[in-house]
């Protein structure tokens, strides 16, 4: 569904990723691991747009979306639920979970039907129910993390992108969004997910790649992975 | 008594004009971090075009008062979207800091001077659509002009704020203000959201300028003045508030009227701007400013 190749991307003259090569496949979960700095947020970053690689090819299913805008990128179905959230905080929750469908609403996506999607998908993240009218800036760390996601679900996506849906969350609320992962799975969702927390990353994955200074070193089925010792010293705690 | 209230009044009129162009800078600072300053010529241009329509001065009048207005509205929309494709977009996409306030000036001054050529340098009369004789209210002459000033203005702002709130386009306008990144990912075309801004910013501008003009006189030089007390009146009232710029709008308006008649006109735009200094030096968010809630 998702793939990606040979793609070099730089922030000024740094190159800081040297040409990899992911794929994700329909209805899968792919993890991508890798310690601080070797270039997970930077491949998120460059698969949605946000910055524009310096080679390589990427495609979502059979369209090349390589150097496209994110808005453009967006329209052809590629959610992506960016490091550090990023809530629009001084909408409401529910005006931000609508702004994820906002291509539906203006019809450059197949509307469908917006508001059932709505009401599921404040049925999924229970948190964000009880909030709909509060500020999305006033909401905890853990319910900004649900509504980055309930956002991103709400472009009724061909692929998600979460980028450290964990990242400096209490372990209770780790423990939910990785629920959440679950489920989301559970219903066919594509996803490729970026994560600090590699063995619970794993846990839910299909397939696993691991960035090491911006090349993959290994990859294999997350399963292999997690017994691979070479990835269980460096990432899995020995 | 009857004379402070009637000073009021005109202050309240003038107030609401800096007020509306303040709201413009408001809008284009919003979504994109930049201003138009020229956004005075934006007003002026707005009153010019509005007195070619309905004045007799290019073989008119072509259209009645009212109906002039939407005309206005459309060339506002054009000129804003130029001043953001020449002046604005380069800037942004360099991501250059500074780019954009030397070439939105140097717009201004290019208005200015086709401003100059194509209705002459003279200020001219702009004929009013209502009566130019004072009404009384609460025992004071106000010009019937100067209501509409007033509700015009108010009518803007709300017509804009309304749009914010509650259509999904203006909610995009309102992400895109808060994280220009996120916007994106959302599918929102972001550079077109701060065109759209431009746009806005001088349409009200236009607007303003010929609400205002039949009080005034209209000519090439009339914008530079108001664009920079209505610059004043935002850093007063805060570059994000929207109730900072009409509280910031009158006090500079009434400020201006009593001082100018209880004084000297000559030192007229004094308090106003002294307040500008003293706002700066105690509460440089301005008085209503406020800094984004964030929390992590």
């Amino acid at each position: 569904m998702l793939n990606i190749e040979n793609l070099k991307a730089s922030y000024g003259k740094v190159e800081v990723l040297h040409g990899i090569s992911i794929n994700v496949p329909k209805g899968k979960v792919v993890t991508l691991i890798g310690s601080n700095g070797a270039g997970k947020t930077t491949t998120m970053r460059a698969v949605s747009g946000m910055i524009k690689p310096v080679a390589g090819k990427i495609t979502l299913g059979d369209r090349d979306i390589t150097g496209l805008e994110s808005h453009q990128i967006a329209k052809l179905g590629l959610a992506h639920s960016p490091e550090g959230r990023r809530v629009f905080p001084t909408l409401s929750v529910l005006d931000n979970i609508r702004l994820g469908a906002f291509v539906r609403y203006t019809n450059a996506r197949p509307k469908g039907d917006v508001e059932s999607d709505l009401q599921r998908a404040l049925e999924m993240f229970p948190r964000l129910k009880e909030r709909t009218t509060q500020l999305a800036g006033t909401l905890s760390g853990g319910e900004q993390q649900m509504l980055a996601m309930a956002r991103a679900v709400m472009l009724n996506p061909e692929v998600v992108l979460l980028d450290e849906p964990s990242m400096g969350l209490a372990p209770i609320l780790v423990e939910e969004v990785f629920n959440i992962i679950q489920r989301l799975k559970a219903q066919g969702v594509t996803m490729l997910l970026v994560e600090q927390f590699a063995a619970a990353a794993l846990n839910v994955a299909d397939y696993g790649y691991v960035l090491e200074n911006g090349r993959i070193s290994v990859h294999g089925p997350a399963e292999k992975l997690k017994s691979d010792p070479a990835v269980k010293a460096a990432y899995l705690g020995g | 008594m009857e004379i402070f209230l009637q000073l009021i009044y005109s202050g309240v009129a003038l107030g609401m004009i800096y007020g509306v162009i303040a709201f413009g800078y408001q809008l284009t600072f919003a979504t994109s971090g930049t201003l138009n300053f020229g956004q005075g010529e934006s007003l002026m241009l707005g009153a010019l075009v509005g007195l070619s329509l309905v004045g007799n001065i290019h073989g008119g009048p072509y259209l009645n008062y009212w109906l002039m207005i939407p005309l206005v509205i459309v060339f506002g929309a054009f000129q804003g979207a130029f001043v953001e494709w020449i002046g604005v977009r380069p800037a942004i996409k360099i991501k250059s800091e500074f780019g954009w306030i030397m070439s939105t000036i140097a717009l201004a001054i290019i208005f200015k001077n086709v401003a100059e050529n194509i209705w002459g340098k003279d200020d001219l009369k702009f004929p009013s659509p209502l009566p130019e004789s004072p009404i009384k209210l609460f025992g004071a002459n106000v010009l019937p002009m100067e209501i509409v000033v007033v509700v015009g203005a108010l009518a803007m702002m709300a017509a804009v704020e309304i749009f914010n709130r509650k259509s999904i386009y203006g909610k995009a306008v309102v992400a895109t203000s808060n994280d220009r990144d996120a916007a994106s990912l959302m599918g929102i075309n972001t550079s077109a959201v701060i065109t759209f801004s431009y746009a806005l910013s001088s349409v009200t501008a236009a607007v303003a300028g010929v609400l205002v003009a039949p009080l005034t006189l209209t000519g090439a030089t009339m914008g530079a003045v108001l664009g920079l007390k209505a610059f004043a009146v935002a850093i007063i009232g805060g570059l994000n508030s929207g109730l900072g710029i009409i509280v910031g709008g009158l006090i500079l308006g009434i400020a201006e009227t009593t001082t100018g008649f209880y004084i000297s006109t000559g030192y007229k735009d004094v308090p106003g701007l002294v307040l500008l200094l003293l706002v700066l030096a105690v509460k440089p968010a301005g008085l209503f400013g406020k800094m984004a809630i964030k929390k992590v």
